[in-house]
């Protein structure tokens, strides 16, 4: 299958203009003759809402700009971060994979980062959920951001049956090293090839750029594969659109080598969780 | 501390390039005093707008650092940016004429001050977008003049403690001899940051470093080998200088408030 990344910039609050942004990189992954196209997180209004959350909020069952982007989604499938609505007055950062037609999943960011720069949880309901869902090319797990640093949200996917784990993210960089990037794209990359190497799939992470109020979205988009290696990157700080052909055989061949799937334990892990959380609810 | 210069000189001049098209702005306009932090400024605008759109305004006050304004002078010309000069004396001694003084901080704030008045009538005039040339250095300690040096529209250099601006003027091709010149507030002739603050850059950059970015415990940056008097003026600087930093307090009386819960960000509407 062959992958496509928007490593865009969008324009913040203007679903208007961001859906036209959209079309313009559907029309050029189609093509390419993609099969899949991701967008960042909140791509469809920006990152520093605050305040204006419900403004752009969409309920996906209802609104035009999920009915263009269903539309699409006949030709190319389709990742897209968005505000959603999910009952009224109760806001969500979400992201949607559309396909054939018809949404296959909308995964609510359930880690939302409420320290030193940041503030979601002041603007945005939780999610709950980790959930592996089946697409034509694999079952699928979705992250957002701030959830791929928890790996316990990493296991569940893998844990559900996940083949491609898919992260859109709208991370600022911060922190100076050495090399001509941020610290902390190190450690997106980092916990990439840790994932996709110990849960043998393919992990497909999806930055935006861009500044807003002088934050600056770090970019740097990746696709590691089931060995853990990267394969492809995208710039640190311009916009970018990455092509990358995946073989998803290659995750067979790697399971074959690394039986971490088969040996897993998730019933061991469940038990231990619920004794480890009883304790401390005492 | 060190810092990647090319990957800062991407990053700045992303940004300047970014902010002014967001604000619909084709050119930048700044201060340019000859010192290295408004230089450095200088030399990323016009590696991210083109020369033909900075422009630098000279605004010395009478005769007084003639050097610095051969300096600031030479800069704008091998940058090729516009550049003015307008001497700010004659607004000035009218003004203290009427009311005179002696203290001479009160009269370099007033320099401040009328140079950023003159910035943002030419601002307006020209439709350039101000860029200031706050370092973070002197953000947290307070070493400048609120409503003046420290107005602007966007602040590219503010966090880069000004050892860090050197190392980047250095990549820049800023001449050597503005690196070498011993900062200075230009508040009065012969004025030197180093000397005003009792501490030299690199141990106030240093110590800022450990509390501020590391956010080391004051006594383990003093058992660290830090002067137990130089952290507790340094931090001493940082707590009173907030209110430089930041809004003036609205007292709560409605249920939506400018500065409390009326909560958009900067770029809203970009």
């Amino acid at each position: 299958m062959r992958v496509a990344l928007a490593q865009i910039s969008p324009h913040l609050g203007d679903l208007r203009r961001n859906l036209d942004l959209h079309f313009r990189y559907i029309e050029k992954a189609k093509k390419k003759r993609a099969d899949l196209l991701i967008f960042p997180e909140l791509s469809l209004t920006g990152y520093t809402l605050m305040d204006m959350v419900e403004e752009v909020a969409l309920v996906p069952g209802k609104d035009t700009v999920f009915r263009k982007l269903k539309a699409a989604s006949q030709e190319i499938s389709l990742v897209i971060g968005f505000v959603e609505e999910l009952e009224r007055g109760l806001f969500y950062n979400s992201a949607a994979f559309l396909s054939g037609g018809k949404i296959l999943h909308v995964h609510r960011k359930v880690f939302l980062p409420t320290y030193g720069m940041f503030d979601e949880a002041r603007f945005f309901a939780q999610g709950k959920n980790f959930h592996a869902f089946p697409t034509p090319y694999g079952k699928s797990g979705m992250m957002i951001c701030r959830d791929f640093l928890s790996y316990g949200a990493s296991y569940l996917l893998f844990a559900g049956g996940a083949e491609i784990i898919i992260v859109i993210s709208a991370a600022p960089g911060r922190g100076m090293v050495q090399e001509e990037s941020y610290e902390t794209s190190h450690m997106w990359e980092l916990m990439g090839e840790t994932v996709s190497r110990f849960s043998t799939v393919f992990l497909i992470y999806c930055n935006r750029v861009g500044f807003e109020d002088g934050k600056h979205f770090a970019g740097g988009s990746f696709i590691c594969d089931p060995t853990g290696k990267m394969v492809a990157r995208a710039s640190y700080v311009d916009q970018d659109f990455l092509l990358q052909d995946i073989n998803t055989d290659e995750i067979r061949t790697g399971r074959k080598k690394w039986p971490y799937k088969r040996d897993d334990k998730p019933e061991v892990i469940l038990e231990a969780l619920k004794r480890i959380v009883r304790k401390y609810e005492d | 501390m060190k810092i990647n210069e090319a990957f800062v000189e991407k990053i700045l001049t992303s940004f300047i390039r970014e902010e002014l098209y967001k604000f619909n702005y084709k050119k930048g306009i700044l201060g340019l005093s000859g010192g290295l932090d408004s230089s450095v400024c200088a030399f990323l605008a016009a590696k991210a707008l083109k020369p033909e759109n900075v422009i630098c305004l000279i605004l010395p006050y009478g005769e007084s650092f003639s050097q610095d304004v051969k300096d600031a002078q030479e800069i704008a010309k091998l940058l090729g940016v516009r550049s003015k000069n307008i001497d700010i004396s004659p607004m000035v001694n009218a003004y203290f004429s009427r009311y005179p003084t002696k203290n001479r901080v009160e009269k370099g704030n007033k320099m401040a001050r009328e140079r950023m008045s003159i910035l943002y009538d030419f601002s307006s005039r020209e439709k350039a977008l101000i860029l200031g040339t706050s370092n973070k250095t002197e953000l947290l300690l307070g070493y400048g003049t609120i409503h003046g040096d420290m107005a602007c529209a966007i602040n590219p250099l503010g966090d880069l403690y000004k050892t860090q601006i050197k190392q980047l003027a250095r990549h820049l091709g800023v001449p050597e001899k503005i690196r070498n010149k011993p900062p200075s507030a230009g508040l009065w002739t012969g004025q030197t940051d180093e000397e005003e603050l009792g501490l030299t850059y690199e141990e106030m950059d240093e110590t800022l470093f450990q509390l501020v970015d590391k956010r080391v415990p004051k006594k383990d940056v003093i058992a660290s080998g830090f002067k137990k008097e130089a952290v507790e003026k340094i931090i001493r600087l940082i707590k009173n200088s907030e209110f430089k930093r930041k809004l003036a307090p609205i007292p709560k009386i409605s249920s939506r408030t400018v500065g409390h819960d009326f909560l958009y960000p900067y770029d809203w509407d970009r």
